[in-house]
């Protein structure tokens, strides 16, 4: 190649990535939280205040927390305390959709800002998330295969039970599971081995469509509702294992974000308080009230 | 005069003719007859097993598939920008792989076996994941696209060196013997006839990347899969919502492959033997 071509080569490059950086946005790389003074214009909470709209993440597949309505908006539980936090921030509210892993792991780049999506309090996750007070607490429900006969929590010992990737049920089955309020879980049976699928809903279609791949589901009550509704042929099994803490999370490898993690939690005590969190507890979940232990 | 008397009129045809012309008429009916029916009863049958396993609910499919459908515009945005960037790339890295410049084709090269070498999901959360952290954040829709034309345009490079070479020699040499400096000969004379030859190996490339977008769900991208198995979890109809999403796949796919063919026709027209 002569060295015009050269010349028109390197041009082309150059251009395309020219375009690529004129996409792309500013990176969130974390700084050193800067002194929290009231109103401090580097912490997450201003910019959000300045941008009007807070970016939350939210998981559809999960009613009634969050679910799907058929103009590709969404509804739930957890919609409706993201939609009443960003009212009492006074900004508008967005929601993305990332994996639930991509959530737990942490380090969002800025993608959003928060997560409003059932996230459990772990030690685990507190290392790459900020959480504030729990918003409610779910129980964690056992359940076993029409199938398999199984009536009792011991009755599953030495089987293979179905959980979601990356959830607390997969946890509390490797004996890896710490809650972050200090919550007592019950003893795992003994020889209790877990088997993944990519989310909790594909546990109840593996049974659905006549799998045998294993004996017993464990995830939330109500998505266990939500499943046995939905025709896996399982019942309830024994009393909830654990109670979790569920909070709304933010990156800890994120921008400074002090004040507003002070804010939101400001605001869950309120709607504690307020009956908010019970009223939309008892409208989501056939009349439960969810949002105290 | 006898000579005359030989000469059978212009417009009449030997009766020999006629019976040839009318057997092949007859097979390829009797041919596409067959088509026609293999493809109904397979289909039929494939129909009947998914209404029999009651993965067939007209209530759900009304409800969803509208929802469902308006991934595609996004599928095809992201199939087609990709595909225009990555062959950019391929012709790129056609150009650096043919290259007697030791530190172009090392480059070309290292970029078609690492890329061609490793999983396009890998690239996928590389790109959405790794890439942060050092510093560049791509929004949601350029970084899918970044994954998918940089994973093709690999792979398309080798479509492309394949193609670039199969232009007749003396092509080349006539050129050069014209004159021409190298940059004119691969610009005026060997890529217009490489790009000939690679048409239809792009165009096989974009069917195939308008299934490979989907890819790009797991990065949360309202797309048509991450519409479609959403909808399909919280309604406990998975299987059924992933079919109307393969229909629509495929319906998509014969609509571009028709005009793959339209255009490869067009192409050959040159090649028409009179």
């Amino acid at each position: 190649m002569d060295k015009r071509s050269m010349v028109r080569l390197l041009a082309v490059v150059t251009v395309a990535g020219l375009l690529f950086g004129a996409c792309s946005s500013s990176g969130g790389s974390a700084k050193p939280s800067g002194a929290a003074g009231a109103g401090d214009p580097n912490d997450l909470l201003a910019k959000i205040k300045a941008a009007g709209v807070i970016k939350v993440g939210t998981d559809p597949a999960y009613p009634p927390q969050s679910e799907l309505k058929s103009d590709g908006t969404f509804e739930g539980f957890d919609i409706d305390t993201a939609n009443e936090i960003g009212k009492r921030l006074g900004v508008k509210v967005q929601f993305e959709t990332p994996d639930f892993a991509v959530v737990e792991a942490g380090k969002w780049a800025g993608r959003f800002d928060i997560s409003v999506g059932s996230v459990t309090i772990t030690q685990v996750r507190l290392a790459n998330l900020d959480f504030t007070a729990p918003y409610y607490f779910t129980p964690a429900q056992m359940t076993a295969t029409k199938a398999s006969g199984i009536t009792s929590l011991d009755g599953l010992a030495g089987k293979t039970v179905c959980v979601g990737a990356a959830t607390t049920y997969f946890q509390w089955i490797e004996g890896t599971l710490k809650l972050g309020d200090g919550s007592p879980l019950a003893p795992v049976p003994a020889g209790m081995k877990s088997i993944t699928q990519k989310t909790d809903q594909e546990c109840a279609l593996s049974v659905k469509s006549g799998r045998k791949d294993f004996d017993g589901w464990l995830s939330s009550s109500t998505t266990v509702a939500a499943g046995i509704a939905g025709g896996a042929p399982m019942v309830v099994v024994g009393d909830p294992v654990f109670y979790e803490p569920l909070a709304v999370a933010t990156d800890k490898s994120g921008p400074p974000h002090a004040e507003l993690q002070a804010a939101l939690d400001k605001i869950i005590k309120d709607m504690h308080a307020d009956g908010t969190l019970s009223a939309s507890s008892k409208k989501w979940f056939d009349g439960k009230d969810y949002s105290t232990k | 005069m006898t000579a005359n008397a030989t000469l059978a009129a212009p417009d009449v045809e030997p009766p020999i003719l006629e019976k040839i012309r009318a057997s092949q008429r007859a097979a390829r009916s009797s041919f596409r007859l067959r088509f026609i029916v293999v493809w109904v009863l397979i289909l039929g049958a494939l129909g009947a097993a998914i209404v029999a396993t009651g993965n067939a609910n007209p209530d759900f499919t009304i409800k969803w598939s509208t929802y469902i459908l308006g991934g595609a515009g996004l599928t095809i945005l992201i199939s087609a920008v990709s595909i225009f960037l990555a062959t950019i790339f391929a012709i790129i890295g056609a150009l650096g792989r043919l290259s007697s410049n030791g530190f172009i084709n090392g480059a070309a090269s290292l970029y078609v076996s690492l890329v061609r070498g490793t999983p396009l999901l890998v690239q996928i959360y590389f790109v959405f994941f790794a890439l942060p952290q050092m510093g560049i954040v791509l929004d949601l829709i350029p970084a899918g696209i970044l994954a998918l034309s940089f994973n093709y345009g690999a792979y398309m490079t080798e479509i492309f060196r394949a193609g670039i070479q199969a232009v007749p020699r003396g092509q080349r040499e006539a050129a050069e013997a014209l004159g021409m400096p190298e940059g004119q000969v691969m610009r005026r004379i060997v890529l217009p006839q490489a790009v000939r030859i690679v048409v239809p190996a792009i165009g096989n490339d974009f069917v195939s990347m308008i299934k490979d977008s989907s890819l790009v769900s797991v990065v949360g991208l309202q797309e048509m899969l991450w519409r479609a198995s959403t909808v399909g979890r919280s309604n406990s109809q998975l299987i059924q919502a992933l079919l109307i999403a393969a229909l629509v796949y495929w319906a998509l796919t014969i609509f571009f492959s028709y005009f793959q063919a339209k255009l490869e026709k067009r192409l050959a027209q040159s090649d028409v033997r009179l």
